[in-house]
């Protein structure tokens, strides 16, 4: 049995009937045995599989109709939410599965019907699209932040209107400043987010399970920094591995166990792999900003083939302190205000300036998502930041999720042209 | 003493060079061929090549070598490598014009700009114009269509034209448009003409700020070849351009330079 045959007609059987029922169905097929194994037996990294495995079973649990569902933008504190007790999802990273399964042309289609204009960013508009043709499952809670990105808050609301449950959408003003007031105010949104859902769920608000969040939250946390650790001196690296296809465990899960074990075993393969690695073998190593497209492409197939390996993504990065169980609101507060992409890009810039540091790296890619404005809006900055350390930087204009804002030929040049420079010097 | 050939695969014409060259890179052009490309690029390469050799007089076993470049690189199959137009333009001009720093090159579906370092002589920085054909030699040619005056033509016009009407589109579609509604309401060709081609200057002269001017500056590809372009980008970055004696060859130039590292 080939496994790629049958995803093919799964694939085209989701693109033809697009509605929940067939992604429930891709879902059970998926989960069945047989299928399971012999889609995991294709993967050749061992924590790949393993976020595949993970990754299915948590969609099949989202898409039960057993759980109560939070919907949640990208940096929000998922400790809370996962220690609360909902099942978090992401509709911005369920947007990169609208582009895997390529079906982006008809959730792009819906969201243009609903007056989301195109120059706003696809994983929004996808996201929208995907809630408009009844995708997605229906949420019990909204969580939003201002933080990074403000389209979000926005497109959330929609979706907390479309069902009537503005009561329980919550939106988190994140200060531009991270000072001792501003870790106050946000940690009383995040007390009072955090008694409020558990009053709406009838619920006697369980710190005990909190605190259990966030000591799992420090040791994916340890595991994550261990991992990219090792990346620093892995030359001998996987293709197939890369840190952003792990923006679900990262971010969503931070709080479970399955980011926990997920993070150990790849901290335990990417040991393995170092301590194995052809010693004489020298790569140039890219820092990777921003986010990748999430169809199939061949930008990073192209770099493998130049002798070119990202050895961090911007997403990856471990910018937060170990978390204080005992004070939980204030721990998740500082990790909130931690993020470089909070303020006007400063922050930004010197965490990128420290990773350049300490990771030696030889170039950067700035993936510039079409209508992303917190992340284009610093590209001359960032050029101008490493081009002054002797850092060539490639601003690559694409889509993460429209496959038709993918110009193959030019971006293959783009990169090609890049590596040529790279492994000139 | 090798020979090379390098092939520029680009989306409007093709270009095929050969070279004579020893161990120290003492190089001698023998032949080079400028044609279309049209719709099979393939055997556009083999026809360039094979054109090429004959004028060289010289038969395809006695080539040691051969690079491909261009966007349609990928498809010379009898080439040995693959390299891209960043790199091939840059050593060609470098071979022709050593102390350029900036490589301004507008071909018919694409433009780049290109930074030199100074010392090693390699790319260090570039930025291609994004994916629609506004300021390349495709703009140009469907606006020549929609005024009905022959492209060759546009540079003289320019020169002998002191008013200009600005044409505010960037698409090629709505710019083609908007010259149709100028020419319906009796704007003169001439001054229309005189304000595309700065439009187009205009977009150069933007991506050659992103990038960093650094004069000497070279200025390649088909459109080099019109004194209107050259005129008005000379104007907006006040700075005299160098061009090559056929802009249209730096890259296979290049490309046939560097096959010498893959005998």
């Amino acid at each position: 049995m080939n496994f790629e045959l049958i995803k093919s007609k799964i694939i085209k059987n989701i693109q033809n009937n697009l509605n929940v029922n067939s992604i429930k169905r891709l879902l059970k097929i998926l989960s069945s045995k047989p299928i399971l194994s012999l889609y995991t037996s294709s993967i050749k990294s061992i924590s790949d599989k393993y976020l595949n495995i993970y990754t299915i079973k948590y969609m099949n649990e989202v898409y039960s109709g057993k759980y109560p569902i939070a919907y949640g933008s990208l940096f929000l504190p998922y400790e809370l939410i996962n220690g609360l007790g909902l099942k978090p999802f992401l509709p911005e990273v369920l947007a990169g599965f609208t582009a895997g399964l390529g079906v982006t042309s008809k959730t792009l289609k819906a969201a243009s019907k609903e007056w989301y204009s195109s120059d706003l960013c696809t994983f929004h508009r996808s996201a929208v699209g995907a809630f408009e043709l009844d995708l997605f499952p229906k949420p019990s809670f909204i969580f939003a932040s201002n933080l990074a990105c403000d389209a979000a808050g926005k497109s959330f609301l929609n979706f907390a209107k479309k069902i009537n449950i503005e009561d329980r959408y919550y939106l988190i003003d994140v200060p531009h400043n991270d000072d001792n007031e501003s870790i106050n105010f946000l940690s009383q949104q995040l007390e009072y987010i955090f008694y409020d859902v558990s009053k709406k769920l009838n619920k006697k608000p369980d710190l005990e399970k909190l605190k259990q969040s966030l000591i799992n939250s420090n040791k994916f946390r340890n595991f994550a920094q261990e991992a990219n650790e090792i990346r620093k001196n892995l030359f001998d690296y996987p293709i197939y591995f890369n840190g952003l296809n792990y923006i679900l465990p990262f971010f969503g899960l931070c709080g479970t166990k399955e980011s926990v074990n997920l993070f150990k075993i790849m901290k335990d393969e990417l040991k393995e792999k170092l301590l194995n690695q052809d010693k004489e073998k020298k790569m140039k190593k890219v820092l990777w900003m921003h986010l990748k497209p999430y169809y199939r492409n061949e930008i990073f197939n192209i770099l493998e083939k130049n002798n070119i390996r990202v050895v961090l993504e911007e997403t990856s990065f471990i910018f937060w302190d170990e978390l204080n169980p005992d004070k939980p609101f204030e721990s998740l507060a500082k990790k909130m205000l931690s993020n470089p992409l909070r303020g006007n890009g400063e922050n930004r810039i010197k965490a990128m300036k420290y990773i350049a540091s300490t990771y030696n790296i030889d170039g950067v890619i700035l993936f510039s998502h079409w209508g992303c404005r917190q992340s284009n809006g610093l590209a001359r900055i960032v050029k101008d930041t490493f081009n002054n350390m002797g850092i060539p930087v490639l601003i690559l204009d694409g889509d993460c999720v429209d496959i038709n804002n993918y110009p193959s030929g030019q971006i293959k040049t783009r990169v090609e042209g890049f590596a040529e420079i790279l492994n000139s010097i | 003493m090798y020979y090379t050939c390098g092939i520029d695969i680009g989306s409007v014409s093709t270009e095929a060079l050969i070279l004579s060259i020893d161990e120290n890179k003492n190089y001698e052009i023998l032949s080079y061929i400028v044609s279309k490309t049209g719709s099979d690029s393939k055997n556009a390469a083999y026809d360039s090549f094979k054109l090429a050799l004959q004028k060289a007089n010289l038969a395809e076993n006695q080539i040691n070598s051969i690079v491909a470049t261009g966007y349609g690189r990928v498809n010379v199959e009898f080439a040995k490598k693959n390299i891209t137009e960043i790199t091939c333009h840059a050593t060609g001009v470098t071979l022709l014009f050593p102390d350029v720093l900036t490589i301004i090159d507008i071909g018919g579906q694409d433009s780049k700009v290109i930074k030199i370092d100074k010392v090693s002589k390699k790319p260090i920085d570039f930025l291609m114009n994004d994916k629609c054909a506004a300021g390349t030699g495709r703009f140009l040619e469907v606006m020549a269509k929609a005024l009905e005056i022959d492209l060759d033509k546009f540079g003289e016009i320019f020169l002998n034209t002191k008013d200009k009407v600005d044409i505010t589109s960037t698409c090629t579609v709505f710019a083609e448009s908007e010259i149709v509604s100028l020419i319906g309401h009796g704007v003169p060709k001439e001054k229309i003409i005189k304000g595309l081609i700065y439009s187009i200057a205009d977009r150069i002269i933007s991506m050659v700020s992103r990038v960093g001017l650094e004069a000497p500056v070279c200025l390649t590809g088909g459109v080099a070849k019109n004194s209107g372009i050259l005129n008005a980008i000379e104007e907006k970055l006040k700075v005299k351009l160098k061009i090559p004696f056929e802009p249209q060859i730096t890259g296979a130039l290049g490309a046939a330079y560097l096959a010498i590292n893959y005998i």
